[in-house]
């Protein structure tokens, strides 16, 4: 067996897995943390987009979720429109308000950077907790948008089972981890490193890193807003303090953070080890102890800022590079 | 118009307890380069044991501070020694690691929902202490009697932590550190141990602040999320790393919320001050009043 063949079966085999894991998962519960699980790998992998290949923090990407989950709401309660043009519609929004926060902003150096990405998302989260009627669109201020579940099909973006949306959520995983990984073997994403990392040296080299800085920013805010969508399609109910928070931007980058920022698989680990920690700690816990879910969560972020500053990626990489090793070829890999 | 002048007042006073807040934050800064991000969860830290301190034994609010500086002082000290310095440690040639950044929203996350773990979530207030509610009267206007205290205590500790830096052997080796701490270490000072007493005050001004706000203001586990997001917004106003920045980006603040309201939504000030942030962080990013390096 070769490398290749290696790799193509064991993400086949992944793949397998996770298309029929609904045909065994039957409780709502174990589904919906399921998806929240794949639903915040998505956002951690749009993150680090920015936050991972351009190597600065972004602290405020629940602005663009609230943004999508916001537009396409908006738009389909008032004029009719169906989600699914409403996620394009919030996706090219936020691409604008990604870029006016990136114009100005990615010329700071880096606590500064993190705090003004903060102030914006705060300032638009006051903003909306404040406006009722913006012209002709009711945005109704701290007591957000309910969606009535009324028309379910595929067409409306909403259902009555779990089911079908864990296949969008998949799906739209899916695209974007390809997508992550066409863009870091990119010219674009060898740009980005590089003016992540030194970003002296790049520019020294011809590198527009503001630029490219500003591109990686406009590609995840587009595709951090249609994660919005599909939230506020999700769970029916979107508000300011939900998905527009500080928590949530928080939450974003620490995940993606603890799993490796920088790497394809590091959003994904973090999300697969924290996202079930949260959910049972709320589940079992929520009453008795709250909160801990955020101890656990603080204590996990400073072990591996010390411990793996790389994030968990790193021992598991090695691991699934010792395996792939033993089982493919005698002849030692190449570095 | 006397309400206006009533509100300019208050605000001023008001905003210099959320200078006083601030002046740790600018202070690790200077030092350190770090944005400390768990400050807030320091200044409750510090409201929280200024709290219990009066509430257990009944003393005036005032006599926590004894008890209150060197628990917070130490606190610091320690959370910079065990926490951040292995960072620094690996991360040498970094100036301004965001890694630390990142431990230091861990340790907020850590302390603000341990208190919560601990105390529970409702909002604790000091009854029947001398100052509730005491207010003094010029004429027509009102001025609340613990903000004044609180105002006297801010302008203090300004000018203690600047006589500090200025004219002691600590104070010279502190700011040589904060300057170039490559040569501050040639010279044989020892960079580490500077952090940890720069922490340690930072920490000791975030707990008098607490000892200040403890007399009228609520304390709840999440009080420091409110400071921290202000304090973020005073020492970027003032100029990171000045210390009179610091008082005066708290008094801009302080007269935005307590004059707004007259014109406006009492929350939109909120979101002016959100402006006002990103308008300086663009136009003049050291700051209103900041000098690169103003001590």
């Amino acid at each position: 067996m070769t490398r290749q063949q290696f790799q193509a079966l064991s993400l086949g085999l992944v793949a397998a897995v996770v298309l029929a894991l609904p045909l065994f998962v039957r409780s709502a519960t174990y589904l919906h943390i399921l998806i929240l699980l794949y639903l915040y790998a998505y956002l951690t992998t749009s993150w680090n987009l920015v936050g991972g290949f351009a190597g600065v923090l972004p602290l405020g990407h629940a602005t663009f979720v609230g943004i999508g989950a916001y537009t396409s709401t908006i738009l389909s309660l008032q004029y009719g429109v169906t989600p699914w043009i409403g996620m394009l519609a919030g996706g090219l929004l936020s691409v604008f308000v990604g870029v006016l926060i990136g114009l100005p902003t990615f010329k700071m150096r880096g606590a500064y950077f993190a705090l003004a990405t903060i102030a914006f998302a705060e300032g638009i989260r006051v903003m909306v907790e404040n406006i009722d009627q913006l012209g002709p669109l009711k945005i109704n201020g701290p007591r957000g948008l309910q969606i009535p579940p009324l028309n379910f099909g595929l067409a409306n973006f909403m259902f009555p089972g779990k089911e079908p949306y864990y296949y969008i959520i998949v799906t739209m995983l899916a695209a974007v981890l390809a997508f992550t990984y066409f863009i870091s073997r990119s010219k674009l994403g060898y740009y980005l490193s590089a003016g992540g990392e030194e970003p002296e040296a790049a520019m020294a080299l011809g590198v527009n890193v503001a630029r490219c800085k500003l591109i990686a920013m406009a590609m995840s805010s587009f595709l951090t807003a249609l994660a919005g969508t599909f939230w506020a399609q999700f769970t029916l109910y979107i508000h300011p303090k939900s998905v527009i928070s500080l928590d949530l931007s928080f939450e974003i980058a620490f995940i993606a953070l603890i799993g490796g920022r920088g790497s394809i698989g590091g959003p994904i680990l973090g999300a697969i080890v924290l996202r079930p920690v949260s959910d049972i700690c709320r589940i079992y816990f929520g009453d008795k102890l709250p909160g801990l879910h955020l101890i656990i969560f603080g204590v996990v972020l400073i072990l591996v800022m010390i411990f793996l500053p790389r994030g968990l990626q790193e021992p598991f990489s090695g691991l699934y590079n010792k395996v792939a090793d033993r089982l493919t070829s005698t002849v030692p890999r190449q570095e | 118009m006397i309400y206006v002048l009533e509100d300019l007042i208050n605000g001023i006073l008001m905003g210099s307890i959320y200078g006083l807040t601030a002046l740790g934050l600018t202070l690790i800064f200077g030092v350190l380069k770090v944005i400390n991000f768990a400050h807030g969860s320091m200044l409750m830290v510090g409201m929280y044991a200024a709290y219990w301190a009066v509430a257990l034994t009944g003393v005036h609010p005032y006599l926590a501070l004894v008890l209150v500086i060197p628990v917070m002082y130490l606190f610091g000290h320690a959370m910079q020694d065990i926490i951040i310095k292995p960072i620094f440690k690996a991360e040498k040639q970094v100036r301004e690691p965001i890694t630390v950044i990142i431990v230091t929203t861990g340790v907020w996350y850590i302390l603000d929902n341990l208190s919560l773990l601990v105390f529970g979530p409702q909002y604790r207030t000091l009854q029947d202490n001398p100052l509730r509610g005491k207010m003094l009267e010029f004429g027509d206007i009102m001025i609340s009697v613990p903000k004044l205290w609180g105002f006297a205590a801010a302008v203090a500790t300004a000018l203690a932590v600047y006589l500090f830096l200025q004219k002691t052997r600590m104070g010279r080796a502190i700011r040589a550190t904060s300057l170039d701490r490559e040569a501050a270490s040639l010279m044989g000072i020892n960079q580490y141990r500077i952090y940890n007493v720069a922490f340690g005050i930072g920490t000791a001004t975030a707990g008098i602040a607490g000892v200040a706000l403890v007399p009228f203001y609520n304390v709840f586990p999440s009080v420091g999320v409110l400071f921290d997001i202000k304090g973020f917004i005073i020492v970027v106003l003032g100029g990171l790393g000045s210390i009179g920045g610091a008082l005066l980006g708290g008094m801009i603040v302080g007269v935005i919320e307590s004059v707004g309201p007259q014109v406006m939504t009492a929350t939109w000030t909120e979101a002016i001050v959100y402006a006002l942030f990103l308008l300086v962080l663009f136009v003049k990013p050291s700051g209103l009043f900041g000098v690169k390096y103003d001590w």
